[in-house]
């Protein structure tokens, strides 16, 4: 056997370890967000206690599953390019799943109920759930981070080592000194790499910030009289939350690089605007959370003049290059559309409608109207159930498919396709619609129009889960469709 | 302030015009397939134009919207007449009711977690928000053009009864 089957093994171990386990926490939460969106309708009745501690693991659990998932696409496609020591990833794996036990005992029996927010001091004052719970929500989350942190690590380092040191690894002198570079031989590192670095140094940086804030809180519940400023601890939840969240959807992205030109049958190469858009990323990865301190008028101003044009420029390496780059690729490629290429493709439609969604709410003045209200897990949903979880579910059947060397029938394209988008846009529009008219986010019983909307969601995301599952089925039959032609 | 209809339909109108852009594009069996080097040189070349046309945009949208900020601007403090919100599980206390036509000034705070100080108007819709952090006080100017009974509702999850966190205020 060749070194590199044995290189491919390694990394498919890791990889499909990783997706498998984000998807299985993924179906989990999916009925939790069911049985949320059913209470908001008023058709389940859930007291708001429940409901809180539910939503706490509904929001950690959905952002962890994704993460995971995208975690092991990238640690696959990185192994790829250099070597890369599997123990490290399962061990890393292994924080990810005591994170995960830990979270889940602090809400079942625990009760934890301060979301995955945990703004201080809230969940130390007038709790309904006993700090022991607090104490293992936040352990729990820390396991997770240090899990995170080791893959960032990991790969950071192999990345360097690869493409030597920073310069390399951003294609540095490729940007500006592009003729000498290529002259000499040199080659940037391909699309999915910038992925991987970008995800490993962002993720290194708001791991780090987590830790400072999840320690802090942790000293707070063991003492008491050690206080924490408010102000400060909001900025770092936000800086860590936010990131972590739009990180996930950099660490999908990378399923499209690799993806799409294996249904196309182009080829996705580095260019120097590739480069300087994720040099961009980069940056307003870590900046683009200022937007969620708009309503703190104590906040320095500059801040909240930085967090708008931030947010705006964020969307143009991703308008501009990243789904535009996507977009060629498919453009009259002649491509057959099966599960896998209309999930990558559709993926991206819903990333640039959730972020039309989140460039509104990121205005200031029309976040006056939209702040905490239900468009925000609006443009949110939209760009994970409809993005990133769609560019995972696209690389996953894209992989399938090749392997199998079949397609879904036209039908089960059909069902899936009607089930995940139609289901979808009848679960997220009324997310937008309520969040129009004033209806908060995060209540457990909403004023009016709220209940209204939320029926129409419960039916949107029933029919979504109905889909979801035709994917599920149509998947494993793939996977054994391989399997039976091996054994032949 | 007030403006969430017409959000959503910027919103609807946009996603939609992007919906069918990208199927469109995505051309689905309808034509020959082309070189990957055609489709390239022609999006390079027109990608020139679309990344100043999106830079226009969005600084234009930053200018065009940098008047509207709700923030307190320097000196316009001293002549307003100021109101007490101090926020609370699960209420809040606002001191007063509030003259219509001129600008008043919400000094907001919390006793115990961070709130969200949420006004709705007789209509039902957000008029001005600002949250209540505990430590701080944030300075919330407002001028109200019609009379009644303004509700507010808490815009930050703060426990248990978060969603029953309710207020209101006469403005007449
Ligand atoms: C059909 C599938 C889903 C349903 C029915 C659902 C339902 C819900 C509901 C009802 C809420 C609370 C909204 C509110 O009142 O504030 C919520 C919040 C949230 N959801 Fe989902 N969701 C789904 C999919 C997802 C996915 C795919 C993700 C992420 C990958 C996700 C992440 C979150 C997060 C982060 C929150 C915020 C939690 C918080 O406010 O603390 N959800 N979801
Ligand atoms: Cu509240």
């Amino acid at each position: 056997m060749s070194a590199d089957v044995v290189n491919g093994r390694a990394g498919m171990r890791v990889m499909w370890t990783y997706i498998g386990t984000g998807l299985a926490i993924f179906s989990l939460m999916l009925l939790a967000g069911i049985l949320l969106r059913a209470a908001q309708a008023g058709w389940l009745p859930v007291d708001p206690g429940t409901f809180y501690s539910i939503l706490s693991l509904h929001g950690a659990g959905m952002i962890v599953a994704m993460a995971i998932a995208g975690l092991g696409t990238l640690w696959y496609l990185v192994r790829r390019e250099t070597d890369l020591d599997e123990r490290i990833a399962f061990l890393a794996y292994g924080f990810f799943v005591a994170g995960v036990i830990s979270v889940i005992v602090s809400v079942f029996p625990g009760r934890y109920g301060s979301l995955w927010t945990m703004l201080y001091p809230l969940p130390f004052v007038g709790t309904y759930w006993p700090s022991w719970a607090t104490g293992t929500w936040l352990v729990g989350n820390a396991l997770v981070m240090l899990g995170f942190m080791l893959w960032c690590a990991q790969i950071l380092g192999a990345l360097l080592a690869r493409y030597g040191g920073v310069r390399g690894m951003l294609a540095i002198d490729y940007v500006f000194r592009n003729r000498a570079f290529t002259d000499s031989g040199g080659k940037p590192p391909p699309p999915a790499m910038f992925a991987a670095a970008i995800t490993a140094f962002d993720g290194f940086v708001t791991g780090t910030v987590g830790l400072v804030i999840g320690t802090a809180l942790l000293v707070h519940w063991i003492d008491p009289s050690v206080a924490i400023n408010p102000l400060w601890a909001k900025n770092l939840t936000y800086l860590f939350g936010h990131s972590i969240a739009n990180l996930t959807m950099y660490m999908a992205v990378a399923g499209v690089y690799v993806g799409l030109p294996m249904c196309t049958k182009r080829a996705y190469h580095t260019s120097p605007q590739l480069a300087v858009a994720w040099w961009a990323t980069l940056l307003f990865v870590i900046i683009a959370y200022f937007h969620h301190l708009y309503m703190d008028f104590a906040q320095m101003q500059w801040m909240q003049f930085v967090g708008e044009i931030a947010s705006y420029f964020a969307a143009i390496p991703v308008v501009v290059v990243t789904v535009y780059g996507g977009v060629m690729l498919a453009h009259r490629s002649g491509m057959r559309w099966s599960l896998g290429s209309v999930f990558l493709y559709a993926g991206m439609i819903g990333w640039v409608v959730g972020g039309i969604g989140a460039l509104l709410d990121a205005t200031i003045p029309a976040n006056v109207d939209l702040h905490n209200t239900l468009w925000v897990p609006g443009h949110f949903h939209t760009y994970l159930l409809e993005g990133v979880l769609l560019f995972t579910l696209g690389w996953v059947f894209v992989n399938l498919e090749q392997r199998a060397d079949a397609v879904s029938s036209l039908l089960t394209r059909w069902l899936v396709g009607l089930g995940m988008f139609g289901g979808g846009a009848l679960f997220l529009l009324p997310f937008y619609s309520a969040g129009a008219a004033g209806v908060p986010r995060r209540y457990a019983v909403e004023p009016p129009p709220g209940p209204f909307w939320a029926s129409v969601a419960t039916v949107g995301a029933i029919v979504f889960v109905a889909g979801f599952a035709i994917c599920v089925i149509e998947g494993i039959r793939l996977t054994r469709l391989r399997k039976s032609e091996e054994a032949v | 302030m007030g403006n969430g209809n017409l959000v959503f339909e910027i919103f609807s109108v946009a996603a939609a015009l992007a919906i069918i852009a990208m199927l469109f594009l995505a051309n689905y069996r309808s034509r020959e397939p082309l070189a990957q080097e055609v489709v390239t040189s022609r999006g390079y070349a027109l990608r020139r134009y679309w990344f100043w046309l999106v830079f226009a945009v969005a600084v234009a949208s930053f200018a065009l919207t940098v008047p509207y900020f709700p923030y307190p601007r320097a000196g316009a403090s001293a002549n307003a007449k100021h109101f007490s919100v101090v926020a609370q599980q699960y209420d809040f206390a606002v001191s007063g009711v509030i003259p219509r036509d001129v600008p008043v000034i919400f000094d907001v705070t919390s006793k115990d977690v961070n709130h969200g100080f949420g006004i709705y108007g007789p209509n039902g819709a957000i008029v001005g928000q600002v949250q209540a952090m505990p430590g701080y006080v944030n300075h919330l100017p407002m001028t109200f053009t019609v009379a009644g009974h303004y509700t507010i509702r808490c815009l930050e999850y703060c426990g248990i009864a978060h969603a029953a966190m309710q207020g209101g205020f006469e403005v007449r």
